[in-house]
């Protein structure tokens, strides 16, 4: 069974970001960026896979500018066997990546797609499922525990617990926090991952419309918060918290 | 002359850098400011993670089992280990392995099955025993330690100073005279047992670097069999040349790290800080302050890649290792020292690696050859040369 996982090139979680002067985004030049945490999840997800027997292949997809194959090069690092980039310079919406995604697949035929349940930087939380629903697909989100069998077991964390669903292959997984602790990519592989292959696509040669759906209007920072207040006494606290904050 | 990492290169960069603020940083906030190791769970752990990393044993030449880098990017990779506060002395707690002795590896086959493969499996920690009360940084002529000649071994009388670890160590490598009519070439270099009668730790002696402490030893009709020689007698200065030139090169390096780290600190801080209305950072005084920071950083860094690049290609670079090494520990101080001034009383507090790295940072001017010593070596290239 192949495995294709999805790597989005984000800024670097370790990075305190700044809203361009303008306010139509965030400001990204001489910024450091790296793998969405959510995929290194994914990939690691795939990777344990191949090591138990369970997937023959993995691929990395990335689609975005040049940069992009940096990230796959960082996803073959840690293990998986070859890349596909789909190379757009346009800003592409979490529609437009599932629609290529959806054509990769078509392409590749993997049994099972892993996908962050969302990227760092947008934080959208659409991809995986408008990619299960574009190709009618089962979907297992935010999940916390995979086991393959005949089909997939998938643990997810919901509001409240854990809830246990049991999906038809093929389908498609997005990650949460705790999947797994994605390792460190190892200096064996690092260099064996400059010879493995990325494929390179457009969206043209796909057939795939990615023209934005949506549009942002502005960027703001979030407020500052004001000062708080020191009371004098509970009758005091209760007082402002009745009668100025409302809130009993 | 690319001075840009390749692509493998800066992988392994950002994973060190990672696993640095993922995994020491936050240990290193539970221990006590003075630590010098983890606790031997933690260190077991994490030295499993740089296994599968396949870094341990970074300083390890390949043909030993060490990993296959060039010493380029384990100068690279040695700036970013020493990024956190015991980061000079101490990168990352010891996680990627130790190297043992540059010596070591010059040893004969009996002695590498006695002293260099048990070191490398960490099973036997040596110390180096080359300062005496009389100097260090002239041992040719310092060295008052003797080593006669008595049944097929040697018998050594004298002392040595400012040993780390010698307490806790197996065996260690000892310097003595054996010609005593010639300078240089009378000195031969010992492998002692700790367990050798006649030599003992005499005391311990404390210094600014509080994390840690040396010893003075004596060595007192201690005989060592033939076999301890390592290299030829009256060669002890011959041994292992290149690889204590090429040891100034990551000895740089941690100063470049300590220094990256300490001024990234002041840069977020003087964004912060506000004293009379305004932001240090929109004082020109502490502008220029940061502005000084970041020259004395990227001198010592190019300097630095300098040297290593040179003894990646084979070409002579003693003088380069001099340089860097001078340079790095020198403007290393600046930096801790400007840092720690844009904190105010806070940079003086153990709440921050600041103070830390500003002892030891002092030390660096000292250890591995003085300021001074490294600019006579510099000297000596330039008065030596002919035209260029």
């Amino acid at each position: 069974m192949k495995v294709l996982v999805a790597v989005k090139r984000v800024i670097d979680y370790n990075v305190k970001i700044r809203v361009k002067a303008d306010k139509t985004g965030v400001e990204t030049a001489n910024v450091k960026m790296s793998m969405n945490p959510f995929d290194e999840i994914a990939v690691e997800e795939a990777i344990r896979m191949k090591e138990k027997g369970k997937a023959t292949e993995v691929i990395a997809f990335s689609a975005g500018p040049a940069q992009c194959q940096e990230t796959i090069r960082t996803a073959l690092a840690m293990g998986a066997d070859r890349g596909v980039h789909v190379l757009s310079d346009a800003e592409l919406q979490p529609l437009a990546v599932a629609k290529l995604m959806k054509a990769v697949v078509d392409k590749e035929q993997p049994g099972l797609v892993i996908v962050g349940k969302q990227a760092i930087d947008d934080d959208s939380n659409q991809t995986g499922q408008m990619l299960a629903a574009l190709l009618g697909w089962s979907q297992g989100t935010f999940a916390n525990k995979l086991e393959i069998g005949e089909g997939v077991a998938v643990k997810r964390e919901v509001d409240g617990g854990l809830e246990n669903v049991m999906l038809k292959l093929p389908a498609v997984i997005t990650t949460d926090l705790r999947l797994n602790e994605p390792r460190y990519a190892s200096l064996p592989n690092i260099m064996k991952a400059k010879k493995k292959p990325i494929e390179q696509l457009t969206s043209e040669a796909l057939g795939v419309d990615v023209a934005p759906r949506l549009k942002t209007l502005k960027v703001e920072e979030p407020p500052t918060r004001k000062a708080g207040i020191k009371v004098k006494t509970v009758a005091e606290l209760v007082e402002k918290l009745k009668n100025e904050a409302g809130v009993i | 002359m690319d001075f840009e990492p390749s692509s493998e290169q800066q992988m392994l960069i950002d994973m060190v850098r990672r696993f640095v603020r993922t995994e020491i940083i936050p240990l290193e906030a539970k221990l006590d400011p003075d630590a010098s190791e983890l606790a031997p769970e933690d260190y077991a752990r994490l030295v499993q993670k740089t296994k599968a990393m396949g870094l341990y044993g970074i300083d390890i030449p390949v043909e030993f089992g060490g990993p296959d880098i060039d010493i380029v990017t384990r100068t690279l990779l040695a700036i970013e280990m020493s990024q956190h506060r015991a980061g000079l002395y101490v990168p990352c707690y010891g996680a990627f392995g130790g190297a043992g002795l540059a010596q070591i590896f010059e040893a004969n086959d009996d002695q590498k099955e006695r002293y260099l493969y048990p070191t490398l499996r960490g099973e036997k920690k040596p110390f180096f025993g080359l300062t005496e009360p009389s100097g260090g940084s002239d041992p040719a002529r310092a060295i008052k330690t003797r080593a006669e000649r008595k049944e097929q071994g040697w018998v050594l009388n004298g002392s040595k100073i400012f040993i780390s670890g010698a307490d806790r160590a197996q065996y260690g490598i000892v310097f003595a005279r054996t010609d005593a009519a010639k300078g240089r070439g009378g000195i031969t270099c010992f492998i002692v047992d700790s367990d050798t009668p006649g030599f003992h730790v005499r005391r311990v002696v404390h210094t600014l670097r509080s994390s840690s402490y040396a010893t003075e030893l004596e060595f007192k009709d201690c005989w060592v069999s033939d076999a301890q020689v390592l290299g030829t007698v009256n060669g002890g200065f011959a041994v292992a040349n290149d690889r204590l030139t090429r040891q100034r090169i990551p000895y740089a390096a941690a100063c470049i790290g300590v220094a990256i780290a300490a001024h990234e600190m002041a840069v977020e801080w003087s964004k912060l800080r506000e004293t009379f209305g305004t932001r240090l950072s929109d004082r020109q005084a502490i502008q220029w302050m940061l502005v000084d920071n970041e020259i004395d950083i990227r001198t010592a860094r190019y300097f630095t890649l300098e040297a290593a690049e040179r003894a990646r290609r084979g070409i002579p670079f003693r003088t380069e290792a001099a340089l860097c090494k001078l340079i790095a520990s020198e403007s290393g101080g600046r930096v801790v020292d400007r840092s720690m001034q844009i904190h105010g009383g806070m940079g003086m507090t153990k709440d921050l690696p600041l103070e830390r790295w500003y002892r030891e940072m002092r030390i660096r001017r000292i250890g591995e050859g003085p300021s001074e010593v490294q600019r006579m070596l510099v000297a000596r290239e330039i008065l030596g040369a002919s035209v260029r």
